[in-house]
């Protein structure tokens, strides 16, 4: 290999990402090649360098920009900036006869009357569309904290995650299947089992009973298939007896697991 | 209509607080400059904000999140005149450095790469400091994973000439090539292996 193949392997090889021929590779280079020696001694020294901390004002400047932020797109949404402007501009420019000026103010005094009236009027509209608005933002905001949360390496950010995805009233059809993901393949088992207990909180909705079905998997860990089985009887859909049947059946099943499933046939038929 | 309000304000905090670190790190290594990067980590989130139904769920949040923070970057550069380019020597992060008394080799090590172009910058901060893998990088710069692995290694070698020449300007350098390598000498572990940082 030469010091092309090598650099691009450095990375990998400080990580500890290669394989047992690749590394013999970079180690034989490295023996031998003062350059990529200094390479790798400069892509370790970057390590080094401090990780900054924003100033402590940041997150209450943000704070008040996302007010400020809010408050002109309520403004927009109320109509209240842009009439203004257009006003200003019309009264800026141009030359005024009396007949115009006469206009102006008629024009004037019905706009305003079209204006205070459409504000009474309009004010329920206003508020609960300003309501659906910020219900909307809230279910976004909350689903895109969820799926941030459920990829990050720490359990307790994922068990977070979970908490999260599972405080709508309704899950969005995307958290369900983000928790159903989670429930089947994360790699803890306090999660998994904070999936079922999130899960079943919402087990009126089919989606959130199929994918509890779904995740009643022959290789998943006993205490969480029996938390499943569990929260399969409590939801009391037949649709499960199946699958509950197979796992019951399967001989490499855990047999508390099996006596479990036997008796949530039982309860479910 | 007031929960609903502090439960957005608490899901943004949430995203906020987890990300704010990570991101101004990203904008002040590249940038050199600490005001314009909180700038921009405000802007990343009313991005956010604005543009949380453009979010896919089949990818990871983090690339969306860094692609969101690369274009801010460049409406940034876009919007700013030529004549108030930033000037590494008087980036604040480099006195920061200085001023805490770091080692010089670190100090020198912060100005090489504040020295280098911002793209082979951009992605040694991508792959070194943001933790980011290297397909998530190749997407983000809309390449394969592999090309990423060639940029990174330009990136160093760049980095590696640039530290080079200014090891070679220090009062106090070592002198020459040999004082260089005893450098690395002192610094490397004999048979380097994969549990640092």
């Amino acid at each position: 290999m030469n010091c092309e193949q090598i650099g691009e392997l450095l990375p990998e090889y400080l990580g500890a990402g290669l394989s047992d021929e690749q590394r013999v590779q970079v180690e034989t280079h490295l023996a031998q090649c003062a350059d990529c020696n200094e390479e790798m001694a400069l892509w370790k020294k970057l390590a080094l360098l401090p990780t900054e901390q924003p100033s402590p004002e940041l997150r209450a400047r943000f704070e008040a920009t996302l007010d400020a932020y809010r408050e002109g797109r309520a403004q927009e949404a109320t109509g209240f900036v842009t009439p203004r402007k257009k006003l200003l501009w019309a009264l800026g420019g141009g030359s005024w006869t009396p007949a115009i000026l006469a206009g102006i103010a008629c024009a004037l005094i019905l706009v305003a009357a079209a204006f205070f009236a459409g504000r009474y009027t309009n004010r329920p509209d206003t508020s609960s569309q300003e309501m659906t608005e910020m219900r909307s933002e809230l279910s976004n905001m909350r689903q895109l904290v969820v799926l941030s949360l459920l990829e990050q390496e720490s359990a307790v950010e994922r068990l977070q995650g979970v908490a999260y995805g599972a405080r709508e009233k309704n899950l969005d059809p995307k958290i369900v299947s983000a928790l159903a993901h989670t429930l089947r393949y994360d790699s803890s088992v306090d999660v998994r089992l904070a999936a079922v207990d999130a899960l079943s909180g919402h087990r009126n909705q089919p989606q959130v009973r199929e994918s509890l079905v779904e995740a009643l998997d022959p290789q998943q860990s006993p205490l969480v298939q029996i938390a499943l089985i569990d929260a399969l009887v409590d939801s009391h859909d037949p649709s499960a007896i199946e699958r509950l049947r197979k796992l019951q059946e399967d001989p490499n099943t855990n047999p508390e697991v099996r006596q479990r499933a036997a008796w949530a046939v039982q309860k479910l038929s | 209509m007031l929960s609903v309000r502090e439960g957005r304000g608490e899901m943004l905090g949430v995203l906020f607080d987890r990300y704010q670190v990570p991101l101004f790190n990203f904008y002040s290594k590249l940038t050199g400059d600490r005001t314009a990067s909180e700038d921009l980590v405000q802007e990343v989130f009313l991005r956010i904000l604005k543009y949380r139904r453009t979010y896919r769920p089949d990818k990871p949040f983090r690339t969306w999140m860094y692609q969101i923070a690369r274009n801010t970057r460049l409406d940034h550069v876009r919007k700013k005149r030529p004549e108030t380019n930033w000037q590494p020597e008087l980036s604040q992060t480099t006195q920061d450095v200085d001023r805490a008394q770091q080692s010089q080799e670190l100090a020198l090590l912060q100005r090489a790469l504040m020295q280098m172009s911002e793209a082979q910058r951009e992605v040694l901060v991508l792959t070194r400091f943001q933790e980011l893998h290297h397909d998530e990088v190749g997407e983000l710069l809309g390449c394969e994973a592999g090309a990423v692995k060639v940029r990174v290694h330009r990136a160093l070698k760049e980095l590696r000439e640039i530290f080079r020449g200014l090891e070679s300007m220090r009062p106090s350098a070592p002198g020459g090539a040999r004082g260089r390598e005893e450098g690395i000498n002192r610094t490397m572990p004999r048979r380097p292996t994969g549990g640092w940082q």
